[in-house]
């Protein structure tokens, strides 16, 4: 028989879910919200729901994504198209010239008194370019995925005479560590979301690290707790706003409900991760994941609200 | 109605709105009928015919032409204004000079909405600087967030200078210049700003610095050039 099985594997808990406080969200959500609020008031003035404040700590994408291959050819042509309409610089004209007046040499009626003698030089300017064609190749770049070294976004250095920039990451090497969710430096080129394993009732849930809400202090107060409490302490992060960025309602299973508690309500702060220094988390119980990812970790009704406030750029 | 000829030399009728007032002693009684004809029609059309019949019998009583000055007979014509369109224009202010640039006065913060504040890309690459002030632009127009101003501040130019090996004395190795650019945004809800954060760090590029700041006084006037002159003698008139 369908109809009872299916009721045994639906999870344990009867989770309802409401809209959230993201101010981006379109019209449909701000009307289901104030049923939501018209069900806290008439269950009096000690609201039955515990209130948390969750955590939705981000590293930030360190390295930009590859093209596309329409995108990479676009971008070929449009330097082409770049260079081939530009105008020669100083340093190029100084190159033909030396060229031209090398080719004169070699003539056989040829008389040094009729040369300009301000454009004698020691140094060619061919010269010149071997000697910065040699300078970047002391220099190693870091290779894009692995290790502890990478560039930071605070400098490139864009060497002048060649007319493209130089490619810093030349290793695209995809190692173990792609797969490595305990580490945070997996995928440089995608945003990456802290998940922590948690007790909830009697089941260990992957969850987005939250804390419950005590009276007097501000829901992003508890949120900064929920980072404190993570290990790993020295984890330096910037809330972006006061304002919540989702809402998760969950009632708590039929044997717990009490007469003042009916459920929970998890209030979402969104908060980007600022200095890299870092130990590596315990496999099991923290992980770094990506968007698409997150379905694996996540249960289908929290992963349906979570969705809404995570942005895969 | 025949009438002899006269030698008033002025008759002018003048139609104003609804009224008639028609200084003619020979023709007062056709103006009278007029008048009534006029009175009774609200329609100008109809006022303009009655007008123009007016002066069509006043003019056949051969009236130099140039004394009657009533209304001119094309605006009768049915198509008269045909093909006016400047009036269906917008007003267009007549372009005045450049006033001084006043100082703006600073919007405070509310509870639910930030001040004034700047967002500032600097970098190297002038090419990505530009085009990354100017995708935040077209994000804050897009969300229909408010942009003060959107500006470039001077290139700041380093040298980057390299000591010689054998030896004491340093030379220049290369020049760098940092460009910047400023949006200044105001009045953005305090809703909306975690999101668009987000979408501009995730957009950043690399070698690109990306700052957000409040926006000062004092950020508004180093913009400006120093008068050294105008300086010296303000210090002359304190000391």
């Amino acid at each position: 028989m369908a109809a009872p099985f299916s009721r045994l594997c639906r999870p344990l808990w009867r989770i309802t879910t409401t809209s959230t406080l993201n101010k981006g969200v379109r019209n449909v959500s701000s009307s289901r919200q104030q049923w939501s609020a018209q069900n806290v008031k008439t269950a009096g003035a000690a609201s039955p729901w515990a209130l948390h404040g969750a955590l939705c700590l981000q590293r930030l994408p360190v390295v930009s994504q590859d093209g596309s291959p329409i995108e990479e050819d676009f971008m070929e042509l449009m330097h082409l198209m770049e260079l081939e309409r530009s105008l020669l610089s100083d340093h190029e004209l100084r190159l033909l010239e030396d060229a031209a007046r090398m080719s004169r040499k070699q003539e056989e009626d040829y008389d040094s008194d009729e040369e300009d003698y301000r454009d004698n030089e020691i140094v060619t300017a061919q010269d010149l370019e071997d000697i910065w064609e040699q300078k970047p190749k002391q220099f190693q770049p870091a290779p894009r995925s692995q290790g502890k070294h990478y560039f930071g976004s605070d400098h490139v250095f864009k060497i002048f005479q060649s007319y493209k920039t130089c490619r810093m990451f030349t290793n695209y090497s995809t190692g173990v560590d792609e797969k490595d969710v305990s580490s945070s430096e997996r995928c440089l080129a995608d945003s990456l979301i802290l998940l922590a394993k948690k007790d909830v009732g009697s089941q260990k849930l992957w969850l987005l690290p939250q804390i419950q809400w005590q009276t007097g202090e501000t829901l992003r107060q508890t949120a900064e707790r929920a980072l404190a409490s993570l290990p790993g302490a020295d984890k330096k992060a910037t809330f972006l706003g006061s304002a919540p960025c989702g809402f998760y309602k969950y009632k708590y299973p039929k044997e717990i409900q009490k007469e003042g508690s009916v459920g929970a309500k998890v209030f979402f702060f969104k908060a980007v991760l600022s200095s890299h220094k870092h130990l590596p988390l315990e496999k099991n119980s923290f992980a770094w994941v990506k968007k698409e990812e997150l379905q694996d970790f996540l249960k289908p009704e929290y992963l349906k609200q979570v969705r809404r406030f995570i942005m895969a750029l | 109605m025949s009438q002899g000829r006269s030698g008033r030399a002025d008759q002018s009728v003048l139609i104003k709105k609804n009224k008639v007032y028609c200084i003619s002693n020979h023709h007062f009684f056709v103006c009278a009928i007029l008048l009534l004809q006029v009175l009774l029609f609200q329609n100008t059309r109809a006022l303009l015919c009655a007008a123009a019949s007016l002066q069509s019998q006043v003019l056949t009583t051969q009236m130099p032409l140039g004394v009657l000055l009533t209304s001119r007979q094309y605006r009768s014509m049915p198509t008269h204004g045909i093909g006016k369109y400047r009036h269906l224009l917008p007003k267009a202010l007549p372009k005045k000079k450049k006033d001084r640039v006043q100082v703006k006065q600073i919007k405070a913060a509310t509870a639910t909405e930030f001040g004034v504040f700047n967002v500032c890309v600097s970098g190297y690459d002038m090419t990505l600087v530009e085009h990354y002030s100017q995708y935040i632009h077209n994000l804050c127009n897009h969300f229909d967030i408010k942009v003060d101003e959107s500006c470039a501040l001077p290139t700041k130019s380093t040298e980057v200078m390299v000591m010689q090996e054998q030896g004491t004395k340093m030379y220049v190795d290369a020049v760098l210049k940092t460009h910047e650019r400023i949006v200044q945004i105001s009045e953005m809800k305090a809703t909306l700003f975690p999101i668009f954060m987000e979408v501009v760090l995730k957009n950043q590029p690399e070698g690109v610095r990306l700052c957000v700041k409040q926006h000062t006084e004092a950020d508004y006037q180093a913009r400006f050039k120093t008068r050294p002159e105008l300086e010296g003698l303000l210090a002359k008139i304190h000391n």
